[in-house]
């Protein structure tokens, strides 16, 4: 199962969490030689691990499989702050209802099989039940047909750009239930997500983080 | 093309993709587009295992009738140093990127030179790698290319959203079936079975109205363009039982 891990429930997750930090060190800086990302004492912890990131964690066990994260755009995020020339065209999304999605991890000897469709369906499944219209993403160019072939509606806002040698591209991607329809097809599960503990409402959240500006913009 | 926004050009033409619903249409759209940066040449095609032939898995394409004849009679995907990189490489290059030795490699030689013939002397080719190991790619052709740092970004995405609207075209399942609500359902249900509009209602308790509504939704959810069309479309989809 996908565990739903937020700032209201991490209590219950420590040490998934801290295994999480490690692995995603070892999967973006050792193995795939993002070498802006490497930490002193090997855990991958970015200033987009806060308080509003949300976790999508698949366990076995107590054991983190892989995974990935949410983070509201309503603050300044990945795409804002560090890849703006991608999403130049469209311009990128600052909405309760977009949240970014990224650090997308499997480890190595479950590459092969159905957690990487489950993994697409966490974020769908949970968007839905959230009420996230969409979600945001920089992302590798060449996975963009292995996320058309799942049923994912990706959509670009800007050209690819050149990311430590590999094209990488900003994307907006639709939450619907056809594609989680779709998906859900193939993994045989209807479901995939597990919530345990309080629970944070995501877009209550991202609206704390609107600008001022657009909100009076948006009442007058 | 000095001065062109190649980011908007690209983007507007990804997004006017899904207004084609016919392969021949999309193509054409393809063709206006890759025309603008000097591409004469065109294929959307899936690249072949062992045991597969490489004409069985072209999804559409603009070749020359005669290239596409002698590439196909010779197996050229054999020895085609392209289809070669391709297939290991997740990035796009220039046909001239593709590495083989001319000495020892001769039947890679022949097919570069002899494309040169048909006026695919430079080239640009998109891989595409899917989710079970499906290996596709988008090849443009031409000879006077408009081929450079900017463009290539901008053909690069092009190229890839061609493949995925061209490849949805042919293979319709790929989007998912509409989606009745259970009422639709049995509305048409009744439908199919010569109930009218009227009789529906009767039947279901509803008014007339609101079972002409119900049948009015599900044609549109469908694509229908009558009573009789909505049927046959969810007859042959098992969205109902006959």
């Amino acid at each position: 199962m996908i565990h739903i891990i937020s700032f209201a429930n991490r209590h219950l997750y420590e040490d998934v969490l801290e295994e999480h930090f490690r692995l995603r060190h070892n999967i973006f800086v050792e193995e795939r030689r993002w070498e802006a990302l490497r930490k002193p004492d090997g855990r991958e912890i970015d200033s987009f691990d806060n308080e509003d990131t949300i976790y999508l964690l698949a366990l076995e066990g107590r054991r983190v499989v892989g995974g990935h994260r949410l983070y509201p755009t309503t603050k300044p995020s990945m795409m804002s702050e560090i890849f703006p020339h991608l999403a130049e065209v469209r311009g990128c999304p600052s909405d309760p209802l977009i949240w970014e999605w990224s650090r997308y991890f499997i480890i190595r000897d479950r590459r092969d099989g159905n957690l990487n469709l489950q993994l697409m369906a966490a974020v769908q499944e949970f968007c839905l039940a959230e009420g996230i219209a969409k979600i945001s993403a920089i992302m590798e160019t060449w996975w963009l047909p292995r996320f058309q072939d799942a049923g994912f509606k990706v959509a670009p806002l800007g050209l690819p750009g050149l990311v430590e040698g590999a094209w990488t591209m900003a994307a907006l991607i639709d939450v619907s239930h056809d594609t989680l329809r779709s998906i859900s097809e193939r993994t045989g599960l209807p479901s995939v997500i597990q919530r345990k503990g309080p629970h944070l409402n995501a877009v209550a959240r991202a609206n704390l983080h609107r600008k001022r500006n657009d909100i009076i913009r948006e009442i007058a | 093309m000095p001065g062109v926004d190649y980011g908007r050009e690209a983007l507007d033409f990804i997004e006017g993709l899904n207004g084609y619903s016919k392969v021949p249409a999309a193509m054409d759209a393809l063709e206006r587009a890759f025309c603008r940066f000097g591409f004469e040449t065109i294929i959307v095609t899936g690249l072949p295992n062992p045991d597969q032939n490489f004409s069985e898995m072209v999804l559409a394409k603009r070749w020359p009738a005669e290239w596409f004849k002698l590439y196909t009679e010779n197996n050229f995907d054999r020895v085609d140093p392209v289809v070669r990189h391709c297939r290991r490489s997740i990035h796009p290059f220039e046909w001239a990127e593709a590495p083989y030795d001319p000495e020892r490699e001769r039947g890679a030689a022949e097919v570069m030179r002899r494309a040169i013939d048909f006026g695919m002397q430079r080239g640009f080719i998109v891989p595409i790698h899917g989710l079970t190991g499906y290996e596709a790619a988008v090849s443009l052709g031409g000879v006077d290319l408009d081929l450079n740092v900017r463009s290539k970004p901008a053909l690069h995405l092009m190229a890839m959203y061609s493949f995925d609207r061209i490849r949805r075209l042919l293979h319709p399942t790929l989007d998912p079936t509409p989606r009745l609500t259970r009422r639709e359902r049995e509305v048409v249900a009744w439908a199919s079975q010569g109930k009218s509009a009227w009789e529906i209602g009767e039947i279901l308790h509803i008014t007339q109205r609101t079972a002409e509504q119900h049948l009015a939704n599900a044609a549109s959810k469908l694509g229908a363009v009558n009573r009789t069309h909505t049927v046959a479309i969810a007859i042959r989809n098992k969205i109902i039982n006959p």
